[in-house]
């Protein structure tokens, strides 16, 4: 069985080198990160789908005649049909329609918290990580208070206290999240610190500020962007889990989250599934997508792949 | 033929990262002699580290022997080690035992969760028939061979508990553990201090003298040339352009790239006022190679016969250089 | 060793004075007295006003936030957490109550996602590109796509509600209390939660062995002649394990988290459950109590990992 592995991965090789030799691959060296994403199917396929169905949220009132929140209490609790795709709820509204307008807030809620995150980390990691010094000990103390707090209970916490609303839980999600890149960020800088070309860039004199944020910054972005694709995963799977509680977004706006909610009651679970099933498919081949794009950058930009 | 422990015939090895096709070895032809310490120099990515890891069929995975063979003239016979299974038995019995190969930077290349005893012993165990206590002893009194204070204390410490010459006496330790007939040792003190250096290569004086090993050293500074050597291999690009005793190499080199390496070093004793020149131009990109003889761009002596490959001329029956032009070379200095 | 861990406990002290000091704030900015929490409410109920300032007082009320905030601590430590504002049950009570039950699921889970997930990790990296490791890796992507809860909702309506085979939600009928009778109620929640748990572990288990394989000793050990079983397990793996156990300590928060959510679902009657109730009514004190103690399991056995990663390491071990 060896034998026969060798000759496949020998084959790939001899068409690489007939390749190479009529003078076919020079060209390739330009941009290997993008060549080498583009060359990932599933990231590619990822981006796809991430891409229809972001579309679909956003065109949602040309591909879908009702109106989310319309009411309409003679025709509840009708499974799937050509009028409606996916049925509909309890007090009648399209199901369909309610995720196509829900998705536009999860979508939201996820690649808001998760760039907010992202920008707040970077700033305070970047500066702080340059600096040293107490601004560094702080920041560190501060996000090791956080992350000793498990999220989903931190986020609970804060809601009991401040309440519910769609702009809280981004602020909380932004709060509960910023931790993971500050600390990220922190180390590329530090790493990067005492490398030549920043002593180099000291010696003449430059602010802080440039230097920090202007030469440093590019070279820690990479990572910055792959995290940025996986905490947006990680937000839309946390906004559903909480809004399905009831706890997330409040139940007026419509999220993928929301619509679950009503799975809770049993009836609804066993008699009902077109309310709750497409909505959590849904979720859920969004997440694999924009999964499939992190690990196809995370392999792209990763320098020491081999492909 | 008795002399000649391994030959090298027309080796070439290619690698396919990045779905590209570089030809880090393109046709190399050598033999390595019984008891003599060969010096490989060349820049780095000249492919010297890929024929070491040739011979011991280390090479990374998406890399291949292309064609040529490797000949180990061993007591029973001899083996072409390019045909044997890469992990098959037949390989690695003679890996470790009869070839032994030492790494850069001890640091890293020794497993930093065991101790040196047990990475030693390892090797002892798996190529003889010693039990763990004669296996135990053997290694301690190879620490000691290698000058490491209090061996029975050392042995179960662990290699971040050792300095960073001792770790590389211990990889030698442990590479010699088995009396190999060669010994392939890959830059083994570019990662040390200058004193440390010379202790290693008192070290490793020693073994060529009192085991009969041959060494084959990897290097790219013509410093540790000068002190090491028996014979000399350059290489640029892939290729061989000369080769010969350190004598010939030293005194009349007769490859255009040997000239300018000899200039471009300071050689102690000539003094600060002594001209050091770089070698002008930069080494080409393997996927842009020029056309022939691969040193042409850099080269003071190019004509136009140089855009064909050279062949291999014989100065004497143990001096040889791939240029067309080695008699104008030889004959200026 | 011992002073390792001695050392590691005393760094931990300054961040659990800020927690436990943002906890009281959280318990002072709770509407109302008090006295209502602090209290037992039947020691409350027919009370007259002046005597209800004289408890007050006994209590510290009206000292200053400092002092009472370590006369807090002090009651914590002897076990008195209060009461409940919707309950009036003393919150010690409910969270003992509670506690076998989340353990029970959240070791089940533990056990099945680290052991499930380290091995297929590992046979992954081992099968590098094989149908195997594309199989495994796809898995693992879904695994960690789909929402835990809807994975749970999926299970209950084909094994509970189509199929039959497993109970609804629940723990326990009543008057049943051996193990093996709790085992059916056990299996669904422990292995949604722990499955999609797996998925996570899996990807990372994978990553730090081909890391792992990668390594320069690795090469010196196939140079010595080793046979590769040996090459891979006892060099590759053993240095891998490090990382994967580490992972093993940021999935607890994971762990804790899936509780609370699974533990909804499946009506388990685990501190997770309680915590959301208390969420949902704003029972700040037991809001604040418990999370206290979801801090401090984390926080307790992020200790317990560094020790173990120390007693793998010996470069850690002999600082």
């Amino acid at each position: 069985m060896e034998n026969l592995k060798k000759t496949k991965l020998d084959k790939k090789m001899d068409i690489i080198k007939k390749k190479e030799e009529a003078g076919l691959l020079v060209n390739k060296s330009q941009n290997r990160a993008l060549r080498r994403f583009l060359n990932n199917r599933l990231a590619v396929i990822g981006l796809i789908i991430f891409t229809i169905i972001l579309l679909a949220t956003i065109f949602a009132p040309i591909i879908c005649k009702y109106s989310p929140q319309r009411i309409d209490m003679l025709n509840r609790l009708l499974p799937p049909s050509s009028e409606h795709i996916f049925g509909t709820d309890k007090i009648g509204r399209d199901v369909f329609a309610r995720i196509l307008y829900g998705g536009r807030v999860s979508i939201f809620v996820g690649v808001g918290s998760a760039l907010g995150a992202a920008i707040i980390g970077v700033l305070i990691g970047s500066y702080a990580g340059y600096k040293g010094g107490l601004i560094d000990k702080i920041f560190m103390r501060i996000s090791e208070i956080m992350m000793s707090f498990p999220q989903i209970v931190l986020v609970l916490l804060i809601v009991s206290i401040v309440g519910q609303s769609l702009w809280n839980l981004i602020v909380i999600f932004i709060l509960t999240g910023w931790g993971s890149i500050y600390r990220m960020t922190r180390a590329k800088i530090l790493s990067i610190r005492e490398e030549e070309y920043v002593l180099a860039l000291k010696a003449f004199g430059l602010n802080d500020i440039i230097i920090c944020y202007k030469h440093m910054l590019p070279n820690a972005l990479g990572p910055v962007l792959i995290n940025i694709t996986l905490s947006t995963a990680m937000f839309i799977l946390q906004e559903a889990a909480l809004s399905f509680l009831g706890l997330g977004v409040p139940l007026n706006i419509s999220t993928w989250g929301n619509i679950l909610n009503v799975a809770q009651d049993i009836s609804v679970l066993r008699e009902n599934w077109w309310i709750w099933l497409p909505t959590g498919s849904v979720i859920s081949i969004f997440v694999l997508s924009v999964n499939f794009i992190g690990d196809g950058l995370r392999d792209s930009l990763d320098p020491t792949q081999q492909g | 033929m008795n002399n000649i422990i391994i030959t090298i015939d027309n080796l070439k090895v290619y690698f396919y990262t990045n779905q590209r096709c570089n030809k880090a070895v393109n046709g190399v032809s050598f033999k390595i002699k019984k008891g003599r310490t060969l010096c490989l120099v060349g820049e780095s990515g000249c492919g010297k580290s890929t024929i070491a890891l040739s011979i011991m069929r280390l090479l990374p995975e998406l890399s291949r022997i292309e064609e040529g063979k490797i000949i180990y003239h061993s007591d029973e016979g001899d083996i072409r080690i390019d045909q044997l299974k890469k992990n098959g038995k037949k390989m690695r019995s003679i890996r470790g035992s009869n070839i032994a190969m030492i790494f850069q930077d001890p640091m890293i290349a020794l497993n930093p969760v065991y101790t040196i005893g047990f990475q030693i012993i390892e090797n002892i165990r798996y190529h003889t028939n010693m039990t763990k206590k004669e296996a135990k002893q053997k290694a301690t009194e190879l620490l000691k061979d290698m000058e490491i204070p209090l061996p029975e204390q050392r042995i179960n410490e662990y290699p971040h508990q050792y300095s960073g010459g001792m770790r590389q006496r211990a990889m030698i330790a442990m590479a010699m553990s088995c009396n190999p007939k060669v010994l392939i040792a890959d830059e083994p003190t570019t990662a040390l201090d200058v004193t440390v250096q010379a202790q290693i290569f008192e070290l490793m004086k020693k073994l060529k003298e009192e085991r009969e090993t041959s060494i084959i050293l990897i290097t790219h500074d013509m410093g540790v040339v000068a002190e090491l050597a028996d014979d000399v291999i350059v290489m640029y690009m892939g290729n061989i352009v000369e080769s010969g005793t350190l004598e010939e190499i030293f005194k009349s080199p007769a490859h255009p790239y040997t000239k300018a390496l000899l200039k471009s070093i300071p050689v102690l004793g000539r003094g600060k006022n002594q001209k050091i020149e770089p070698i002008r131009g930069r080494t080409p990109d393997p996927f842009k190679r020029p056309k022939g003889c691969q040193f042409n761009p850099r080269c003071d002596y190019c004509t136009d016969k140089c855009f064909k490959m050279p062949d291999d001329f014989e100065i004497t029956d143990t001096h040889s250089v791939r240029c067309w032009h080695y008699k104008k070379v030889l004959e200026n200095e | 060793m011992i002073s390792y861990t001695i050392r590691r406990i005393l760094v931990l002290i300054p961040t659990l004075l800020i927690i436990t000091f943002l906890v009281f704030l959280g318990l002072e900015l709770t509407p109302g007295d008090a006295v209502s929490y602090m209290v037992s409410p039947d020691a409350l109920a027919n009370i007259s006003q002046e005597s209800l300032e004289q408890l007050r007082d006994s209590l510290g009320l009206n000292d200053p936030f400092i002092v009472r905030y370590f006369k807090w601590i002090r009651e914590v430590l002897k076990g008195d957490f209060g009461y409940s504002l919707s309950s009036g049950v003393p919150i010690s009570e409910i969270v003992f109550d509670r506690l076998p039950a989340t353990l029970e699921l959240s070791i089940a889970a533990l056990l099945i996602s680290t052991f499930l997930g380290s091995i297929l990790g590992i046979v992954s990296a081992l099968k590098k590109g094989s149908v195997v490791d594309n199989i495994l890796t796809f898995f693992g992507m879904i695994g960690v796509s789909i929402p835990q809860f809807f994975f749970g909702l999926v299970a209950i309506l084909i094994f509970s509600l189509r199929l039959g085979w497993l109970p609804v939600g629940g723990r326990l009928l009543p008057g049943h209390k051996a193990f093996l009778d709790t085992l059916p109620y056990l299996v669904l929640p422990s292995l949604v939660l722990g499955l999609t748990m797996t998925a996570g572990v899996m990807r990372y288990a994978r990553g730090s062995m081909l890391d792992a394989l990668n390594k320069e000793y690795v090469r010196t050990a196939r140079s010595k002649g080793l046979p590769e079983w040996r090459v891979k397990l006892i060099h590759g793996l053993r240095v891998a394990l490090s990382p994967i156990i580490v992972l093993i300590g940021f999935r607890l928060p994971m762990l804790i988290g899936g509780s609370v959510v699974i533990e909804q679902i499946f009506q388990w009657p685990g501190i997770g459950r309680e915590f959301v109730a208390a969420v949902r009514f704003q029972n700040t004190p037991l809001v604040m109590m418990i999370a206290l103690l979801f801090v401090l399991a984390m926080l307790i056995s992020s200790i317990l990992i560094d020790l173990f990663i120390a007693m793998l390491d010996p470069r850690i071990r002999l600082e």
